[in-house]
């Protein structure tokens, strides 16, 4: 099964997709695919938080900041994997080199990588950030990212089985699940 | 009037083509600056055939209204009145930090009340996220 979990920052989406992973019993491991690349304190200690929140459930940490396809060679048939968070790993293909790579290419290249995976593993959970309704007008590169990653989100949805906003820890269903809305 | 809100690049305009498959669409873009909406009106006349009118990125529009000093809200109505079964898209710009610039402040609030008031006109409001549209009314 796929599943999609989407969330501003602070709203829980971490958490909620952990306890997904958690309720996987027909599974012989469980990976977490971090995405994200350190370069500060701050981001030590953002990693050190997710790092607690996950000790003792049994998850082996793969760092996967690029090229996730290579990542997933590692994991078993019988696997679960929690891909987190997106909206890095959009963040290392576009601008990882020193220079920014287009638009089109990395979603391409991600949309590819991350079926991959999928035909690889019996569940797949990838958390992604609702980074789209501050209105701000960000730089020519930034809008791009903004737009890459809109375009992956709406991709994962339709290959989804269940797709879900976290609000204040809450979810709600925008595919599978309890279905509340999906016009 | 139908109302479709989200975020940006959440895939708004082809949500609601998906969903209309046989409409043949009108596209207002607020988004061109160098159009003006009220005179761009002047050519479309049918009222019965409203339905096919489709304002894209409504906000912007707002925007630039105010920029320029005008009324929003009232050229919104006028709108309105000549196209009461018309399709109107804006993002969603109010989920961030209240900006610095007091006129981002005004067009968050402006647009913001805007909206409630057509949603509250709206026979359907939707909001569309990651492609998916979330029925609101």
């Amino acid at each position: 099964m796929f599943y999609l979990v989407i969330g501003g920052s602070g709203s829980g989406k971490s958490a909620y997709a952990e306890e997904l992973m958690m309720g996987f019993s027909d599974v012989e491991k469980k990976y977490y695919l971090a995405t994200m690349q350190v370069f500060d304190e701050e981001g030590k200690k953002k990693i050190e938080r997710h790092r607690k929140l996950r000790q003792g459930k049994g998850f082996e940490t793969i760092e996967g900041p690029r090229a996730i396809s290579l990542s997933a060679e590692k994991m078993g048939q019988g696997s679960a994997v929690l891909l987190e968070c997106m909206s890095n790993l959009v963040a290392n293909e576009m601008f990882g080199d020193g220079r920014i790579c287009s638009g089109e290419v990395v979603t391409e290249k991600i949309l590819a990588d991350v079926m991959e995976l999928k035909k690889r593993v019996k569940h797949l959970v990838i958390v992604s950030n609702n980074v789209f309704e501050d209105g701000i007008t960000y730089d020519v590169a930034t809008m791009e990212y903004i737009r890459v990653l809109g375009r992956i989100n709406q991709a994962l949805l339709l290959e989804a089985d269940t797709a879900v906003e976290v609000v204040v820890g809450l979810p709600v269903f925008l595919k599978g699940g309890k279905k509340v809305c999906g016009c | 009037m139908e109302l479709y809100i989200g975020g940006y690049a959440q895939g708004k305009l082809d949500y609601v083509r998906n969903k209309y498959k046989e409409r043949e669409w009108r596209i207002l873009d607020g988004q061109n600056a160098g159009i003006d909406i009220m005179a761009e009106m002047e050519t479309v006349v049918d009222k019965k055939g409203s339905e096919s009118i489709l304002f894209y990125h409504f906000h912007l529009w707002v925007k630039k209204l105010l920029a320029e000093g005008k009324n929003p809200e009232q050229l919104t109505e006028i709108f309105l009145e000549k196209y009461p079964g018309c399709v109107i898209l804006a993002d969603e710009v109010g989920n961030g930090i209240v900006p610095m610039e007091a006129q981002e402040r005004e067009y968050r609030e402006r647009l913001g009340r805007i909206l409630i008031s057509l949603a509250a006109k709206a026979e359907r409001v939707e909001r569309v996220i990651c492609g998916m549209g979330q029925r609101l009314k």
